[in-house]
């Protein structure tokens, strides 16, 4: 049976029962690579397919997935989703959109075509390793690997909604175990693209190496506060750890502790914070949401005040506005809301204001998952960097812990730089901001 | 789950491949997830997860495919797919499979595949919120879960092995938010085990209610954490993921074989002050760690991996033995068919020692009580680790002076287990998902409450 056909037998059986519904179907293919000692130590090739039913019948709203697709499976499927339903509370605000488009996302911009053999993707991963491992004081390198994923999307509704979205991605990431005496370091470098081709090994391997070399003489700063950049890859892990400050459902569940502060400022009136999926760039690039609802930027932090949340229909309705098209599910999940592409717009600061003084500049943080608590925005990580100078490094900084609030911290900012940066994973686009007065612990 | 026939004509192609070993790995869970927001239901969320991981071995070279489709050709394509680039005259034959039983000393009673028991759940986690509420008006929300899962496993190599087993998870907890103007604050309390929802006579739905918000209402009043480098004392049970991020990972074979633990060539040595002792242990009774074999089919055990401060063991897992040397622990473990297995802990922890809590206070003149412990990780290389400290007082002249705001203690293995100098005898598990190479598997940690001499704490005074 045809993907669509078992589709149309889902959403058939969903509308028999007297419900709506929507069913995602995901589907992805991947090889992934990685080399140990000049061979390949694993060589990892999958395809799945999973799909996640969401149903809505009396007001209530129930899901249930399944990666089995057998007749059996299908209809257990709808029947596990709507005795779900049954036992949850009516939610008024949650309905399937009348949205019959039929949406498709561009295959030659986000899955490009592209000639290239295992041969390749094997001699790019051993050669990764092989560069690496042939650089001064390099141990081994325990961590890296060479991915090439395609994801597919179908969502179906019983509105009739069809909406397919494609994307690939290339990822190469290397960690190089560096030691001298009794000294040693791990850092590493990756790089993401939508082409194969567009990997560079040399760039690679000259990142991962300087990263992991030049922080291995590292030792403590005294304990203090400190102006503090973080780079362009944790700068943006920051910002997502506490993503859920724009999230309309945390508001909606009173978990969000900005919930009440729309049109309050709250962080400093030069900070200007957009979600932009349609930037074709990034990672995050999007041209429909989870029930198909074009996407838009939203502004989310304007010169400082809080100007939106991010909602789905059913927290848009809650809140009386206009869903801004973040609705986010996976197939084992509900329905929720998630940001697309956070951006933050370029400052005024030239980079010799920005560096000016003494500073931390922070490369790597630590414990992110569990030093971060998104509901009282304290925050208490391990980290490690530089201590800086009028844009010079002073020395290597390893082994201190950097704590504060990271609401607090937003009305911290002391400067922001005129140009933009992608994380290397392209899921983020910010220029470096100063943030004053923050504590270290060394 | 698959056909032994069918399961034998793979293995077969996979060793006619060339291939050194051939694994077939068939999984189907189903699993049931309810959240609850204040005194409402959310979501009740289930499914089926189903697949095969299929797994060939050359040398030391891991090749690793899976795929939802259980038919012998599909399964026999990915083989080929996979072994492409390998492709070498057959060096041994595989051999028949002889199907082992094996017993299930966890044997759950309240199982998801006979009832997954909704309205009882609910009615639990309902009273869990009533309880939290009661601790004041301060108490502003309460999110509480309870998530069940039946994991069904068959396992087929080409040394002959063909075997089964389920495994019966059970997880359930309350998170409260205490509110007080505009600061927030959070608590939270949670229970499970290897057994089913049998779970339910075996804890309190009081005590996760009220647990959860005497923690968030400590932690709403709680003044900002001291910092620097002072003696910490660890509480009991969760606390105990300063062994598993300090040491537990370190000891596994998936970084010692490669190198990158620091303790990779220790073995033997005295890594940690004579009071540790510390074991990583499959067999105890319906454990949240706990396995009846290992995700390669080896039995369980239980591993010393540190005698009276000297390195005894490290965790072993099928390629980590013939890497390595060391005899397989039964410790090769997976999140899903879509993992090859990897060394991984089960059940770890310090074993009690004699020491008493006051005597620990009493003992340091500056330094922070963390009664509460979040999760943490390492970086297995260089041995750099960190966790959070999610309920703490700050200690002084040997007295608790106040609660402190959450903190991060950050350290290195090597270091840190010599400053660890005294140990109680209030020992106690806790459960936790531990991630790595083979995903997200459920993993116990525990200890009784000890003191670390010096270690930097990361607090925001």
């Amino acid at each position: 049976m045809s993907m669509e056909n078992q589709a149309q037998q889902v959403i058939d059986l969903v509308k028999a029962r007297g419900a709506t519904g929507d069913l995602i179907i995901d589907q992805g293919e991947s090889l992934s690579l990685k080399a140990n000692e000049g061979e390949l130590e694993e060589y990892k090739v999958s395809s799945s397919q999973i799909l996640g039913l969401r149903v809505i019948k009396d007001g209530k709203v129930g899901t249930a997935y399944s990666e089995a697709v057998d007749k059996t499976a299908l209809n257990s499927l709808v029947e596990q989703a709507l005795t779900n339903a049954s036992f949850t509370a009516t939610e008024a605000h949650e309905r399937i959109q009348l949205n019959n488009a039929h949406l498709m996302t561009d295959d030659a911009v986000l899955c490009p075509a592209e000639e290239v053999s295992i041969e390749d993707k094997v001699e790019f991963s051993l050669g990764m390793e092989r560069d690496l491992v042939a650089r001064p004081k390099v141990k081994n390198v325990p961590y890296n690997s060479v991915q090439d994923i395609t994801g597919q999307r179908h969502i179906f509704s019983s509105a009739g909604l069809n909406a397919r979205s494609k994307s690939r991605m290339c990822v190469a990431y290397a960690y190089a175990l560096i030691e001298d005496g009794d000294k040693n370091a791990m850092e590493g470098a990756g790089q993401a693209s939508r082409l194969f081709a567009d990997l560079n090994v040399n760039d690679l391997v000259e990142r991962a190496y300087s990263n992991s070399i030049d922080i291995l003489d590292g030792c403590p700063v005294e304990s203090g506060h400190y102006d503090v950049i973080f780079d362009e890859e944790m700068q943006p892990s920051l910002f997502q750890v506490f993503s859920m400050m724009f999230s309309g459902k945390a508001a909606k569940d009173g978990v969000n502790p900005m919930r009440e502060k729309l049109g309050h400022t709250i962080a400093d009136t030069r900070l200007n914070i957009i979600d932009q999926p349609l930037n074709s760039q990034g990672f995050g690039y999007s041209l429909f949401d989870a029930e198909g609802i074009a996407t838009q930027a939203t502004s989310l932090i304007v010169d400082g005040v809080l100007n939106s949340l991010i909602h789905n229909s059913a927290t848009a309705s809650f809140f009386d506005v206009a869903t801004t098209g973040h609705a986010s599910r996976s197939p084992k999940s509900t329905m929720g809301v998630g940001l697309h592409q956070l951006e933050i717009s370029a400052g005024e600061a030239t980079s010799t204001d920005l560096l000016a003084g003494k500073y931390l500049l922070l490369t790597d943080l630590t414990g992110l998952h569990s030093g971060a608590n998104a509901i009282s925005g304290d925050f208490s990580f391990g980290a490690s960097g530089y201590l800086c100078q009028d844009g010079g490094r002073v020395q290597p900084v390893r082994g201190i812990t950097v704590a504060g609030n990271f609401y607090e911290m937003l009305g911290k900012v002391s400067l922001i730089g005129k140009d933009q940066y992608w994380n290397w994973e392209k899921s983020a686009r910010m220029p470096h901001v100063r943030f004053a007065d923050i504590a270290i612990s060394g | 789950m698959l056909n032994p026939h069918s399961a034998q004509s793979v293995i077969d192609h996979g060793i006619s491949l060339g291939a050194d070993f051939a694994e077939l790995f068939v999984e189907q869970s189903q699993s049931n997830m309810i959240s609850t927001l204040s005194n409402q239901v959310q979501s009740v969320e289930s499914g089926i997860d189903f697949g095969i991981g299929i797994r060939l071995v050359y040398g030391s070279k891991v090749l690793y495919g899976y795929t939802n489709k259980p038919e012998a050709d599909e399964l026999k394509r990915i083989m080929s797919e996979l072994a492409a680039k390998d492709l070498r005259e057959p060096g041994i034959s595989s051999r028949s499979f002889d199907y082992r039983t094996i017993e299930d000393v966890h044997a759950a009673q309240r199982t998801l595949s006979i009832d997954s028991e909704v309205e009882n759940k609910v009615a639990f986690l309902m009273a869990a919120d009533a309880a939290a509420r009661a601790a004041g008006n301060m108490i502003s929300q309460t999110r509480g879960s309870c998530r069940q899962k039946e994991q069904s496993i068959e396992l087929f190599n080409s040394e002959g092995l063909h075997t089964s087993d389920t495994r019966q998870y059970i997880r359930t907890g309350l998170t409260s938010i205490a509110s007080d103007g505009s600061e927030q604050a959070t608590g939270s309390w949670s229970d499970g085990g290897l057994l089913g929802w049998e779970l339910q006579d075996d804890i309190s739905a009081e005590k996760t209610g009220s647990e959860a918000s005497r923690q968030a209402l400590i932690n709403l009043g709680a003044k900002p954490c001291p910092s620097g480098r002072m003696p910490v004392i660890i509480g009991n049970g969760f606390g105990g993921v300063i062994f598993h991020e300090a040491c537990g990972h370190l000891l596994e074979t998936t970084s010692v074989a490669k190198k990158a633990s620091v303790f990779h060539d220790q073995m033997g040595l005295m890594i940690a002050n004579p009071c540790v002792n510390a074991v990583d242990d499959g067999l105890l009774l319906k454990q949240w760690g706990s396995i009846n074999i290992d995700d390669e089919g080896l039995d369980t055990q239980r591993t010393q991996l540190i005698k009276d401060g000297q390195l005894t063991s490290f965790l072993v897992d099928k390629i980590g033995a013939e890497q390595t040397g060391f005899a397989p622990t039964g410790s090769g473990r997976r999140e899903s068919y879509k993992f090859a297995p990897a060394s991984r802990m089960r059940n770890t922890f310090i074993e009690p020692g004699d020491a008493e809590l006051d005597d620990m206070i009493g003992s340091i003149d500056r330094g922070i009580y963390a009664s509460h412990m979040g999760g943490g990780s390492v970086q297995p290389g260089t041995g750099e680790f960190n966790f959070a400290v999610t309920e703490g007082y700050y200690i002084e002249d040997g007295k608790i002076q106040y609660p402190v705001k959450a903190a991060t203690l950050i350290s290195t293995g090597p270091a840190v287990l010599k400053e660890i100098s005294m140990v109680g005898k209030d020992f106690s598990l806790a459960c936790g998902m531990c991630g790595s190479v083979s995903g997200a598997v459920p993993t116990s940690v525990g200890q009784a409450t000890l003191k670390v001499d010096d270690i930097l704490v990361g607090g925001n005074a």
